[in-house]
């Protein structure tokens, strides 16, 4: 399995001319994006530094933010398409706006209100609503939406998700013969893919009839993004296996349940809002939260959970009090990590991650 | 419901209350140093003061009485009034502790308890409240119910979904759909059927039914108390203005956690008069009224009497802010005949929940409005909200109207924050320049 490199795909597609649209997190019809073959490019974290956008933003917001909004002073010459705001958090709504109204930048802005509603018929009504808004926006520049091609790219989305449920199956029950750091970067492809395209990435994956991996030590990461992939790395090397995800650019994304196939886009696209996940960025009560990730703990055996928060997310840090309080009242043993974003693994964190995972074996010999 | 505790809360609210606030007034205050540069302060500091005890006092007196709600301060609060709620308000609450200077104690209560520094500390203190039972005002109600809208953050979704958790109990959150450009339809019809949705929830935990006359009296008096919060800020356009914005931070509080009762409405009759009778004189809030400011954010609550003795001295005064005109901005778009659909453009359109085009022309015609001559704006590392896009609504100000301005970086309540020596240092030359723009 060879997944694509980011900036050489991206670069690649834009040189054939398809329109590119950056993307930034998290939630956000994407089948709809596709529909105009508009391919959305994703900005979570973006490599570089942060040198522009501190002469707009405080140093106490979070780094996606701030990489953000460097990406995008960048101009960079693939976004052809504009840049889309889906609405995720304070940070980010409001960088939505300086974006569009302050700062000024040729390329358009959209944003995409994500109800934060209690689950009741008046938000998915308004879900609908803001899905046909998008819509009509979207086909200001570029024509109209081609019902068969929405058709089409549920279809493409219904498929990856599927496929994705039936991986995260596999990989919990140690029938997926790949590391952590090909596992994330096959579920971040996603982020920058043509969907056909992911698709047949997703197919050179084998899933094992049995078990192939044994006595590595499990684990659950929850936050926004993965470690990144020193940590990945570091964790291949220690046999450390993050068997399951609460992430918001991961598996947060993935409807819970294996939906129907596609009849109605729009009804299919509420659905599958309304399925994912329970997040911090949405309605879902902590109880909710705490539920699901002792499920999946359960459900993939994992030994612990390493919390990988990225400094000042606040929707993250708030819900972080319960669940570790939560986790550890059950025995469950976790690891905090604070992550900037920035590249390199310090020699303190990595003695932290050992200690951590030592403390795991030694229960499981006990 | 008891019949004990009611005859108790009745008897506490027109005889012991009462009572308490004139033994208050028998009681020596120490009087503080105040500086020459202040003219004479408001009549209505002293009734504005009585309102309030009453209100912190009462509320222990509530439970059992009335459902207690805690309540964000930019919920359609009109509608729990109708149920005959106690409403307590959290962020008020921990302004009060951040005033007194006892915020860094209760976020630190939070903080051990596993809440990261890094969160709103409005939030922090009210969670450390929570934990503790600590509070200045002598007791706070738990409460039955828990009432907000994302329509100033996203924050207080987080913060009452723990205390939610917490205290297991129901929250009726209020989804208000940001305003990227303008408000369209479908915001409005979604916000109007989640009032409407809320209504049987709200019976069914007051255990009364909804009685739209009395919605419609509510939601009337809502709209008189905040127009005539409007009209007091309106008269610091006058030179000079009868009262600073440091006042004003003050005089918010009834419009903020009394909204829709009697005692707002009496209360802005009140100060609406004593101010425009000081405008007839002439009585200016600081002594020599040189230079007109505009402050951005919320106050700096454990800074308000530094800040203002700092630009009093100066011959600054403060004559108006986005923070308090935020309580009279929308007012005028509720209509007792449409309340849905009225209070949903009203609650939904908010500074804070509306896009900084608006924010950038709103501050533009304050500034045209109340002569201004500089700006302060507080970078508050609590409020995200506010504080992203402020660096680009000074640029964008200063080079449009050539307007000198000075960021302030600081909190709302969490005094761990000022760093006293580089402020002073930061004001001090924004003041020369403000001095030198004006010798131009
Ligand atoms: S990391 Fe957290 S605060 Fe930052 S953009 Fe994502 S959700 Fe918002
Ligand atoms: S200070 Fe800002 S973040 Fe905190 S509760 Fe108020 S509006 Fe929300």
């Amino acid at each position: 399995m060879i997944i694509p490199n980011r900036s050489e795909y991206l670069k690649q597609q834009a040189r054939n001319g398809q329109k590119i649209m950056g993307v930034l997190p998290a939630l956000y019809p994407r089948e709809l994006l596709w529909a105009f073959d508009i391919l959305p490019a994703e900005i979570w974290d973006p490599p570089g530094d942060i040198l522009q956008a501190n002469a707009h933003l405080q140093t106490t917001i979070c780094p996606v933010v701030k990489q953000g909004l460097e990406f995008i002073l960048k101009d960079p010459e693939i976004v052809t398409a504009g840049y889309l705001f889906p609405h995720t958090c304070d940070s980010l709504q409001n960088l939505a706006t300086q974006v569009k109204d302050l700062i000024g930048i040729s390329a358009p802005v959209y944003t995409f209100y994500n109800p934060k509603g209690a689950f009741r018929q008046a938000t998915r009504n308004y879900y609908q609503d803001v899905l046909r808004e998008l819509q009509t926006t979207l086909e200001q520049l570029h024509g109209p939406c081609d019902p068969e091609k929405l058709q089409t790219a549920c279809q493409l989305g219904f498929k990856i998700d599927t496929r994705w449920n039936e991986l995260q199956k596999a990989w919990m029950s140690d029938q997926l013969p790949v590391t952590n750091q090909e596992y994330f970067g096959l579920m971040r492809a996603l982020e920058y893919m043509q969907p056909a395209d992911y698709l047949e990435l997703l197919d050179q994956v084998t899933v094992q009839d049995q078990t192939v991996i044994r006595n590595d030590t499990r684990l659950l990461v929850s936050g926004i993004l993965p470690p990144d992939i020193e940590t990945l790395s570091f964790l291949d090397e220690l046999k450390v296996r993050i068997v399951a995800d609460d992430l918001l650019a991961g598996s947060r994304r993935i409807p819970i349940v294996c939906m129907d196939p596609p009849y109605d886009p729009m009804e299919h696209l509420t659905d599958r809002f309304f399925m994912l996940p329970p997040c911090s960025t949405r309605a879902n009560s902590l109880a909710e939260r705490s539920h699901y990730l002792k499920t999946l703990i359960a459900k993939s055996d994992a030994q612990g959970v390493l919390f990988n928060i990225v400094k000042f997310c606040e929707p993250e840090l708030f819900d972080h009090q319960f669940l570790v309080k939560s986790l550890k009242s059950a025995g469950l043993p976790l690891l905090n990590l604070e992550t900037e974003l920035q590249p390199g693994l310090s020699g303190q964190t990595k003695t932290r991650i050992e200690a951590f995972i030592e403390m795991l074996d030694d229960q499981v010999t006990a | 419901m008891s019949i004990s505790a009611r005859l108790k809360y009745s008897f506490m609210k027109d005889i012991g209350a009462p009572a308490l606030m004139s033994l208050k007034d028998l009681k020596p205050r120490r009087a503080r140093a105040v500086s020459k540069a202040f003219g004479p302060p408001l009549q209505s500091n002293k009734r504005l003061k009585e309102i309030l005890s009453r209100h912190y006092f009462l509320a222990r007196y509530a439970p059992g009485a009335k459902q207690v709600a805690w309540v964000t301060s930019g919920a359609p609060v009109e509608l729990l009034r109708t149920f005959d709620f106690y409403t307590i308000y959290p962020e008020n609450h921990s302004a009060l502790i951040g005033a007194k200077k006892q915020g860094a104690d209760y976020c630190a209560i939070a903080e051990s308890a596993g809440f990261s520094q890094d969160l709103c500390s409005y939030a922090r203190i009210d969670l450390g409240h929570l934990l503790s039972g600590k509070t200045p005002a002598g007791k706070l109600p738990k409460p039955d119910l828990l009432f907000c809208s994302n329509n100033i953050c996203q924050t207080v979704l987080y913060w009452y979904k723990a205390i939610a958790q917490e205290l297991n109990i129901p929250l009726i959150h209020f989804d208000a759909p940001f305003v990227a450009i303008e408000q369209s339809q479908h915001d409005v019809r979604y916000m109007a059927q989640q009032l409407q949705d809320m209504i049987p929830i709200l019976e069914q935990v007051s255990g009364k039914v909804f009685d739209l006359k009395q919605f419609e009296i509510i939601l009337k008096r809502s709209q008189n108390s905040s127009m005539t919060w409007g009209r007091v800020l309106e008269c610091m356009q006058s030179k000079p203005a009868p009262m600073t914005i440091f006042d004003a931070f003050g005089h918010l509080a009834p419009v903020v956690s009394l909204r829709g009762l009697p005692v707002a409405q009496d209360y802005y009759n009140i100060l609406l008069e004593e101010v425009e009778d000081r405008v007839t004189k002439g009585i200016g809030a600081i002594t020599n009224e040189r230079y007109r400011l505009i402050w951005d954010n919320i106050a700096v609550w454990y800074k308000v009497r530094f800040l203002a003795t700092f630009f009093a001295e100066r011959n600054m005064n403060f004559v108006t802010a986005t923070y308090t005109n935020a309580w009279a901005e929308t007012t005028g778009f509720l209509d007792v005949k449409d309340p849905w659909s009225s209070m949903a453009k009203t609650y939904g359109q908010i500074i804070l929940n509306n896009n900084l085009k608006h924010r950038l022309g709103l501050m533009k015609k304050m500034i045209r409005n109340f002569s201004v001559d500089g700006m302060v704006m507080h970078s508050t590392r609590s409020c995200k909200p506010y504080s992203v896009g402020q660096f680009d609504l000074r640029k964008a100000l200063s080079t449009e109207l050539n307007l000198p301005a000075v960021i302030l970086d600081a909190d709302i309540a969490d005094e761990r924050v000022w760093s006293e020596q580089q402020i002073q240092t930061r004001l001090e030359a924004f003041c020369e320049t403000l001095e030198d723009t004006s010798l131009v």
